[in-house]
Order: C-alpha cells, then sequence, then structure tokens
C-alpha cells in the first residue's frame, strides 16, 4: 500500500526534477540569510562611521554648528601641524617596537607553554590575565607603579644604588614613550602567546621526529619545522596586532594623555582632544583618518604575503 | 474656598497677602496641579570631588523640587573628565538631557544649541546682590547669557606652613621671584615644589596661564586676531619658568596629570603646588596632621605687579532640544533661588566659589577662613586664552596645550626662542585656518 502510494505520487508529481532545484534555492536563501545579519551589523556599525567619518573629514564641522564643505582643508591644515608629524612618528615607533618586542616574547612564551610541565594549565591561564583585566583598571596600576612617590620599581633602583633618586617614568619624554611601549607589550604579549599557542599544538609531533632523525638539533627544528609551518598563524596575530596597537587610545589616554609636551600623542589620542575638547569634529576625523592609508597598506602586504606562501 | 474658610485662613490682611503672593510664586515656578503626573528633567552633571555636593541634590534638593514645583529631576552624574564627550554626544543626536552642568569655555563652543537664559540670570542677580564681572566672562555669549553661572573652582598656592616656616617664610611669598627663593631653599632641603606640567585638565593652566599674563604675555590680543606669543613679555615668563621648574620643582611634573599633585602633597613628596581646595579637604578628612600645616594663598604677583588666576567656572545651560524647555527653565529658576543655593553652596564648604555677591559673606566662607583667597580670586580670574575673546579657535588652542606644551618644552631643556618660535606658528596656523 505504501509502495502503490509512493509510487502514485511519483507519477502525479514529477518530485525528481524539482526537489534538488528547490534545495540549491533554500540554501542560497538561507545563506543568504546567515550572511544578512552580519552583514548588516557591519554596514551599520562599521561601514556608516566609516563612510561618515570620510565626510566628516572633507567638512568643517564643529560641534552644535551646521558644517562647511572644505574638501581636502582638513588635511592640508595637518599637513602643516609640526604636531600632527610628531604624532606620526609617536605612532609608528609605539607600533613597530610594540610588535616586535610582542611578537618576540609572545613566540617565546609559547614555545615554554608549550612544553610539558607541572601545572601547565594553571601556568596558560595565568599568562592570559594581563589581556584579561580591562585596560583601563591594569593602566591605572600601572599608574602607581609608574609614580615617582610610590613605585616599587623605583624603591629597587634606589635601594640597589642604581639610579637614585628614581626614574621619572611619565615625566621624561623618553622614558614615558618607553613605558607606554612596554605597558603595551605586556598586555598584548598574551595574545601573541595564547594565539601561537595553538598554532605549535596544530603541527604533527612526526615533522620532529623526522627531523631528530636526519639529525637537526633543537635550533635546526625550530628554524626549519616550527618557524615556516607557524608563519601564516603568526603573520595573522601581527596583523591584529598591527591594527590594535596603532589606533590605541585607552593605555595612552589615561597614562599620559599625550604628554609630557606630545611625546606620547598617538593619532587617536591626539584626534580625539581636536574633536572631543576643542569641538572641531571634521579637524578630528581627519587626524583619524590619517592613520587609514599605513593600516591599508599593511594590511595589503601581509595579506598578499600569505596568499603567496 | 468658602467665604468662612478663607476668614480662618487668612486672619490678617497682611496673611491674605501673604498667601496669594505665595500662590502667585506657585503658579510662577509651576506648583503641581492636583494629581498631575510629574514633569522630569534630566539634569546632567560631573561627579564633584566634594562628595556631600552630590548627596544633598539627590537626598534634598531633587525631593524638594518636586513638592514645591512637580518638576522630577533625574540628577546623572559623569565621571570626572567625561562630561564633555557626553555633551558632544547629546547636542549631535538631540537628546539625552534637558540640562547640563559647563566647564570652562563650553557655553561658548556650544551657544547654539543653549537657549537664551537672559532673563533668569537677570532675576537671579538682581535678587542676590549682583554678579561678579567675572560670571560674564565665562558665560555670556553675544549679549546673551547662555548658561547660570554657578560658582568658581578656584586655582590656588597650596603649601606646606611649617616647612615653609623652616627656611624663613612665615607667609607665603608675594611675587613669583620670592617664592623662586623659598622654592630653591626647600628643593635643596628635600621638599621640592610640584606644577603641573602635563596634559591634564586645570592644574597646569590654573599657574602657567597666571604665571604668563602676570609677565604682562598672552598669546592673542584682545581684537581675537594678532598672535603675540613670541614676545619679550612671554620670553621673560618663560625663562623664569625654566629657571623655576629647574631650581623648585620634581622633573616628574611633566608627565602629571591633576591627579599627581594632589597625591604627591598628601604624601609629602611636594611642598607646594597649585590646586582647588580639595587637597586641605581631604588631608583635613584623612590626613589631620597634615591638614594643620596645609596653607592655601593668591597667586604670586609678576613684574608687572598685577596677580591672576584662572577661571574654571561651573554654569547650567538649557538645551535646546531639551523635552520642555519651559519647564527647564522653571527649574533653573527654582534652583537658583538663595534658598536653594545657601545649603548646595555650603554643602561643599567653599569648594565653588558663587558668583553672587550675596554669598561674599556667607557662613560658608567661615566654617574655613583659610578658603577665603578663594573668594579673593573672583576678581582677578580670567579664562585660559585671555584677554581674547572665547573662540574656537582659542579652544583649540587650549585642546593641543599649545601653551603649556610650550612652557613644558622649555623646562625639559628647550631653547626660548625656539619653543616660541614653534608655539607662535601653531597658534598663527589655528586662527588663519578658522578665518
Amino acid at each position: 500500500m505504501a509502495t502503490l502510494s509512493s509510487e502514485a505520487a511519483v507519477v502525479a508529481q514529477p518530485r525528481p526534477l524539482r526537489l534538488p532545484r528547490l534545495r540549491i534555492k533554500e540554501g542560497t536563501a538561507f545563506g543568504w540569510l546567515m550572511v544578512a545579519l552580519p552583514l548588516a551589523f557591519l554596514i551599520a556599525f562599521v561601514g556608516y562611521p566609516f563612510v561618515y567619518g570620510i565626510w566628516l573629514s572633507l567638512e568643517n564641522r564643529a560641534v552644535a554648528r551646521p558644517a562647511v564643505f572644505i574638501g581636502l582643508g582638513n588635511f592640508i591644515a595637518d599637513a602643516r601641524d609640526p604636531v600632527f608629524w610628531q604624532v606620526v612618528r609617536n605612532t609608528f615607533v609605539y607600533t613597530i617596537v610594540a610588535t616586535i618586542l610582542k611578537a618576540a616574547g609572545g613566540l617565546a612564551l609559547a614555545l615554554v607553554m608549550n612544553q610539558n610541565f607541572r601545572h601547565k594549565d594553571l601556568a596558560r591561564a595565568i599568562m592570559l590575565l594581563p589581556f584579561i583585566v580591562p585596560t583601563v583598571l591594569s593602566t591605572i596600576a600601572w599608574m602607581w607603579i609608574l609614580d615617582p612617590a610610590f613605585s616599587p620599581l623605583n624603591w629597587l633602583l634606589v635601594h640597589l644604588g642604581v639610579a637614585p633618586p628614581g626614574p621619572s617614568w611619565l615625566g621624561n619624554r623618553y622614558l614615558a614613550m618607553g613605558s607606554v611601549i612596554c605597558i603595551n607589550t605586556w598586555r598584548g604579549l598574551p595574545f601573541y602567546a595564547i594565539t601561537l599557542l595553538a598554532g605549535l599544538q596544530t603541527i604533527p609531533g612526526d615533522l620532529y621526529d623526522a627531523a631528530t632523525i636526519d639529525g637537526a638539533g633543537s635550533w635546526h627544528r625550530f628554524r626549519y619545522v616550527t618557524l615556516p609551518l607557524l608563519q601564516p598563524v603568526l603573520l595573522i596575530v601581527t596583523m591584529f596586532s598591527v591594527i590594535f596597537t596603532f589606533a590605541d587610545f585607552q593605555l595612552v589616554y589615561v597614562l599620559t594623555r599625550g604628554g609630557p609636551a606630545n611625546a606620547t600623542h598617538l593619532f587617536a589620542t591626539y584626534s580625539f582632544d581636536i574633536a572631543m575638547s576643542a569641538g572641531q569634529l571634521g579637524h578630528g576625523a581627519s587626524v583619524a583618518l590619517a592613520m587609514v592609508p599605513a593600516l591599508a597598506l599593511v594590511i595589503v602586504a601581509l595579506t598578499l604575503y600569505m596568499r603567496r606562501q | 474656598m468658602s467665604e468662612r474658610t478663607l476668614t480662618v485662613a487668612a486672619s490678617s490682611r497682611r496673611d491674605f497677602l501673604r498667601i496669594a503672593a505665595a500662590g502667585a510664586l506657585g503658579s510662577v515656578i509651576g506648583a503641581p496641579a492636583a494629581g498631575a503626573a510629574p514633569k522630569t528633567l534630566t539634569f546632567l552633571h560631573d561627579s564633584s570631588f566634594i562628595r556631600d555636593f552630590d548627596a544633598y541634590f539627590q537626598k534634598t534638593l531633587a525631593p524638594r523640587c518636586l513638592e514645591e514645583t512637580g518638576i522630577k529631576v533625574d540628577y546623572t552624574l559623569t565621571s570626572v573628565g567625561t562630561l564633555q564627550t557626553r555633551v558632544s554626544a547629546i547636542l549631535e543626536t538631540g537628546s539625552g538631557a534637558d540640562i547640563v552642568l559647563n566647564n570652562f569655555n563650553w557655553p561658548f563652543l556650544y551657544d547654539e544649541k543653549y537657549v537664551d537664559v537672559s532673563d533668569i540670570a537677570e532675576e537671579v542677580g538682581k535678587a542676590q546682590g549682583g554678579w561678579y564681572d567675572v560670571a560674564k566672562e565665562a558665560v555670556v555669549v553675544n549679549g546673551k547669557w547662555k548658561a547660570i553661572p554657578f560658582g568658581n573652582i578656584g586655582q590656588l598656592m597650596n603649601y606646606r606652613t611649617d616647612w615653609f616656616h623652616e627656611v624663613g617664610f612665615d607667609k607665603f611669598p608675594d611675587t613669583w621671584d620670592e617664592l623662586l627663593e623659598a622654592g630653591t631653599k626647600l628643593k635643596a632641603k628635600g621638599h621640592p615644589f610640584g606644577f603641573e606640567l602635563g596634559h591634564g585638565f586645570g592644574d597646569n593652566h590654573g599657574w602657567v596661564y597666571p604665571l604668563m599674563w602676570s609677565y604682562g604675555a598672552h598669546e592673542v590680543e584682545a581684537d581675537g586676531k594678532t598672535v603675540v606669543v613670541d614676545s619679550d613679555e612671554m620670553a621673560r615668563a618663560v625663562d623664569f619658568a625654566r629657571t623655576f621648574f629647574q631650581k623648585t620643582t620634581l622633573e616628574d611634573c611633566l608627565g602629571w596629570n591633576d591627579a599627581s599633585n594632589n597625591k604627591a602633597f598628601l604624601s609629602e613628596q611636594i611642598s607646594c603646588t597649585n590646586n582647588a581646595e580639595s587637597i586641605l579637604w581631604v588631608a583635613k578628612r584623612d590626613f589631620p596632621e597634615i591638614g594643620k600645616v596645609t596653607g592655601q594663598a593668591l597667586n604670586p604677583a609678576g613684574p608687572t605687579g598685577k596677580r591672576f588666576h584662572i577661571l574654571l567656572p561651573w554654569s547650567h545651560s538649557v538645551f535646546t532640544g531639551a523635552s520642555d524647555v519651559g519647564t527647564a527653565k522653571t527649574f533653573l529658576r527654582w534652583l537658583n533661588q538663595k534658598q536653594q543655593l545657601d545649603d548646595w553652596f555650603a554643602s561643599a564648604d567653599s569648594y565653588y566659589a558663587p558668583f553672587l555677591h550675596a554669598y561674599d559673606d556667607a557662613k560658608f566662607w567661615m566654617v574655613e577662613p583659610r578658603n577665603l583667597p578663594y573668594r579673593e580670586s573672583l576678581k582677578t580670574s580670567h579664562l585660559p586664552g585671555w584677554p581674547a575673546p572665547v573662540s574656537r579657535p582659542q579652544a583649540e588652542v587650549i585642546a593641543k596645550y599649545v601653551i603649556i606644551d610650550m612652557f613644558a618644552k622649555a623646562c625639559s631643556g628647550g631653547a626660548t626662542k625656539d619653543v616660541l618660535t614653534s608655539a607662535q606658528a601653531q597658534v598663527k596656523q589655528i586662527y588663519d585656518q578658522a578665518t
């Protein structure tokens, strides 16, 4: 009975011909549905502000005042502003030095964490702490650590007779930049370490065994097995790290607000001062957007390199 | 009301007039109709350093306002330093609050989105002894009051009376040169000064601008156009500041924010700084021994023989986009009556020096006589950028810390000519771009 019914149904409706097409359509619609929400989110919260930012940068637009279109006027003013060029230098130094330190330190930490030792899981959890603690909170803790009156670092240096009366970590322009770089490195290290650790764990042990049989020592195993296989992960982490570091705001804003004498001002903090304190939204947007070409170049270069690999 | 009731309630003609006047006042300030739903306003404010001040509004003034006017006030606090960002967002979106606290020059920056409250200002001034002249400098834009002035957070000299006494100064020095002499001796004895030169909000401006003005220097002329940073007077002020910094001050001040000097003074790391009353206030509460030997004084005079102070005014404005401008103005009118202001000012001791002469001899000034210089300083206070009128380019010069950084660079070893030339070019570029 069931067979007869099925046959009758098949004869009555040529389903085998329509079903596959229906499935494709259903799959496509479902796919679009899945993509639509994140796409709408991206357009609303990333695309629109970005395009609005570009538009703002082309206007003489003060808070609470009507806008006047001035084309590239804000960018020309930036180019003539000596502090803007100091900000460019600061941002590049900050990003390059901090990224190198994070990459080297993160890789070293990941290699250590990839070994087997007691309380390995606890050590990995502790390693993540700087990344988990909110930036503003950890930066306030660093303010105390670097305070000349309360600094344990200065206490140590003074009591060891190394540097009485103790360095002015945030008052000296070079030490201030060094301090913000160190704190950024401290905060960003776990991101590198945990991602590279994940990458390390995907490398098959057989490769190390084969290399050992071929007579490779630990350095050669690292140089010819670990590093090449870790390279794609390393590049992706570096790309993210460069973006985050280049656009950093919280750390510098809380610790120095760009001082002393603009020695630690970055694109984001300088842009904020102009847009919010001075109320010049258009001019502030132009400073913020000035970091986009450099970031785009880094992203394109790294993406092309990865594709070639 | 029956004739009998009226006779009982108003036993004399004077009583009748009193009741009638109260009724009229009630209708003017919007006394609540029986059973009417309260109108709600959002009043956006910076958190005060003096906790009692905010608590007084929330616990006493807000309920009293609801009872007397039928207006429910939602007193929303922002953490120190974040209010301007909130205000910008409200101005851009047109919603978020009805009445706002202003700092520094905001009534000028946002004047187009603030309601003209000249009528209230004139009434309040007339009823309470008149306004200090500096109140107008803070809020009158193109002849219109864009805010009702509240009080000034004065920035004066805070110093250790015991340590100054040890080096031969029984009272605070009258001139910058004398202060340099005292500071040199104190630093030699391990008690340096701590004057902020970093990117803070107030304590840097609090001494740099007054020092500059007392040397006869300023960045832009009163015409609001002519840039005069690179002048002989400014060169002398910068030279003095460098010597003063090197002989008296901690190097760390170059990276300080507004909390740093409070911390340094209360940890006995420094002997003198420029600050609001908050150091003495906290010292008396948490470090009574330090509180006993903390003095407060006017800023010293410069070679011109004049002394100056920074104007850090608080004022209140109504947004043009307020949900009900009329109700907001009614609230402001009510808030600025003496019976409200008296106790609100008193709740903060004298941290906010009133801009109304009616409070010149108020009791709260006598609670701590060491605070009296803050009242005195109102006569010689000005906004940063004075004597030029407040303008957008001027606000940009301040936001970019051009003057503060010029002094900071000189103090960290920069040549006077170099720092002056660089700052002159920066200020000129900002003003040229605006025209």
